[in-house]
């Protein structure tokens, strides 16, 4: 790239991740983030597990990403796989309006279809329904099984919930499912993800071919084998194959944020202003940094 | 005029101009005044940050004195408005609650978010009753997020009034850790002891030992208790090249009482802050607000 960019990763799982790669994303440009809540790659067992989950993307998660001068947002939501244990779901339920509220939290999400069953879909209308009384944006999550059905069904129930179209967003899409996405209305996430999901040479493709409008590029990296720096490295492939800067700054920026800022929650004029890291105030024995010399005042790349 | 009272008359002063803001404030006040319930009330405190600025308090001297008046050790000095409406409503909450109000607060810290934290903890000096609080503040003292720590820890009478000595010295010496000023911990120049010294030559020793900095706030844990042990300690940092370090050191000799030989070094100092210091030191700014001199954040 000729000039420093700045990305906006709106979808990326920072709980599973170290600090290693805050610095790297740092290092790469990457300014804010959305994480989104998930499942933790196995089934929680008790309402304290989810309490004390939604806490910390409130609490220390955002506190971990502030020492990187990564801007920390998140999506609080019941994810489709842990919505059919549903004695525990309904528990959740009742304490996810507690969360919805808090600074920073962006949308509703990441919920939706994982089988596709009856207990994924009355907690996906619910939250749809929570959402749109309270004007909030939705992100959801597709299915890797039987996808473009699911996709065309979660766009279809939001759509009779009333959720408008512009607070809709539909993730993990594909070349087969960007048309359904994109002619509803609602915006189009692609996650670079290796093997799964999509690669960075496919994002290419679809952005020459649907162009940048609606369109989203995020990593979903999490605690499987997937990539902190997709958006940034997926940006760099685009502008070397010809993609205008303009165009891939509406990918990795601008259209994420137009999307979660429909929330009110994101300081727009902050994440645009020059980050400045003061390390020094932030060194901590027991806290995330140990030891190293605090980087004081080093600006991050524009 | 009560504390409770100061913040009302603060946040209605700078709310004046907005009509939204302030009436919503009006209208949840009057909510809790009538009655609600522990999720209700978490949820206003939460909901707050929809409608009131994060924006600096910024108290006028004359409002700082309100606060002491109100009550010793309270100081609004760094607060921001979001954290004073909170408050307001926590306090209102505890009078219209009764005794009701402890469950209802507990509830609060079990689903606050860190910003809410930070308001919570700046709230328990405030209570009536705030010393049935204590395990909730140490639980502050236990967080790595350095805003919440502080929120408990620095400009808050609190735990120099409701914390055991175990609780105490660990929040001193964890403030070193954290980095944050420890300056700012209500009433240290009054509860150090022999115990809290020997922590902190230990860590001392244990920085020297690994070829690390002292952090400079350290010298503030010794006060007259560091004895000699102390006295070769800060021997040492003094004859040193870290310029923080040998201010510090310096108020230090003059808060063990050692005058006479911060008088024989200030003749023949040649760096001239640490000079001041010395001079400053021997002149009576010795105690634990000379170190704010000594603090980056200013």
């Amino acid at each position: 790239m000729d000039a420093p960019m700045r990305f906006f990763d709106p979808h990326i799982h920072m709980t599973s991740r170290t600090t290693d790669d805050y610095e790297a994303m740092a290092a790469a440009g990457i300014r804010a983030i959305v994480e989104p809540a998930f499942w933790l790659g196995q089934p929680r067992t008790t309402i304290g597990s989810f309490v004390d989950y939604y806490a910390s993307l409130v609490g220390w998660e955002r506190f971990r990403a502030s020492q990187f001068g990564v801007a920390h947002l998140c999506a609080i939501g019941l994810n489709s796989k842990e919505a059919n244990n549903e004695s525990l779901a309904k528990e959740v339920l009742e304490v996810l309006p507690r969360y919805a509220f808090k600074e920073g939290v962006v949308a509703i999400g990441e919920i939706g279809y994982d089988e596709i069953t009856a207990a994924e879909e009355r907690a996906y209308e619910w939250q749809l329904e929570f959402a749109r009384e309270n004007d909030m944006v939705v992100m959801v999550h597709s299915p890797h099984r039987d996808k473009k059905r699911g996709i065309i069904r979660s766009i279809e129930v939001a759509a009779n919930v009333g959720v408008p179209m512009e607070k809709l967003v539909i993730d993990h899409n594909t070349e087969e499912t960007v048309e359904d996405t994109l002619n509803a209305g609602a915006w189009a996430a692609f996650t670079i993800y290796p093997n799964t999901k999509m690669g960075s040479q496919r994002m290419v493709e679809l952005v020459k071919k649907y162009g940048p409008e609606r369109i989203i590029v995020d990593s979903s990296a999490d605690w499987g084998v997937s990539d902190a720096l997709s958006v940034p490295r997926t940006a760099k492939l685009m502008l070397e194959q010809g993609v205008d800067a303009e165009a891939v700054t509406k990918v990795t920026w601008q259209n994420a944020l137009d999307a979660y800022a429909q929330s009110g929650q994101i300081d727009v004029e902050a994440l645009l202003a020059k980050p400045v890291i003061d390390q020094s105030k932030l060194f901590s024995d027991n806290s995330v940094l140990r030891g190293q010399e605090p980087r004081v005042d080093a600006a991050m790349p524009n | 005029m009560t504390a409770h009272d100061c913040l009302s008359a603060w946040i209605a002063a700078r709310l004046a101009g907005d009509e939204r803001v302030s009436t919503w404030r009006e209208e949840r006040r009057a909510e809790i005044a009538a009655g609600v319930d522990d999720t209700r009330f978490a949820g206003l405190v939460s909901l707050a940050s929809r409608f009131i600025p994060r924006a600096a308090l910024a108290p006028t001297d004359a409002e700082l004195e309100e606060a002491e008046v109100a009550l010793a050790g309270w100081n609004p000095e760094r607060w921001d408005l979001l954290e004073a409406a909170r408050v307001e409503l926590i306090l209102d909450h505890a009078r219209a609650a009764g005794a009701g109000f402890e469950a209802a607060l507990e509830g609060a810290f079990r689903y606050a978010d860190d910003g809410e934290l930070r308001a919570l903890y700046k709230s328990l000096a405030l209570l009536p009753g705030g010393e049935q609080f204590a395990w909730q503040a140490k639980e502050g003292c236990r967080t790595n997020i350095v805003p919440v720590f502080e929120s408990i820890a620095c400009d808050n009478p609190y735990p120099f009034r409701h914390f055991d000595d175990v609780a105490w010295k660990q929040l001193c010496i964890k403030a070193i850790f954290i980095d944050a000023p420890l300056w700012r911990v209500w009433g240290l120049d009054r509860r150090l002891s022999p115990d809290m010294a020997r922590m902190a030559l230990d860590l001392v020793d244990e920085r020297r030992s690994a070829g690390r900095d002292v952090q400079h706030e350290l010298w503030l844990c010794l006060g007259e208790h560091g004895g000699e042990r102390g006295l070769e300690s800060l021997e040492r940092e003094l004859a040193g090249d870290r310029i923080l370090g040998r201010r510090a050191a310096a108020l230090a000799l003059a808060r063990a009482g050692r005058t006479e030989r911060l008088q024989a070094l200030v003749e023949t100092e040649g760096e001239p802050t640490v000079a001041q210091a010395m001079r400053d030191a021997l002149e009576g700014h010795h105690d634990q607000g000379a170190f704010r001199a000594l603090d980056p954040r200013n």
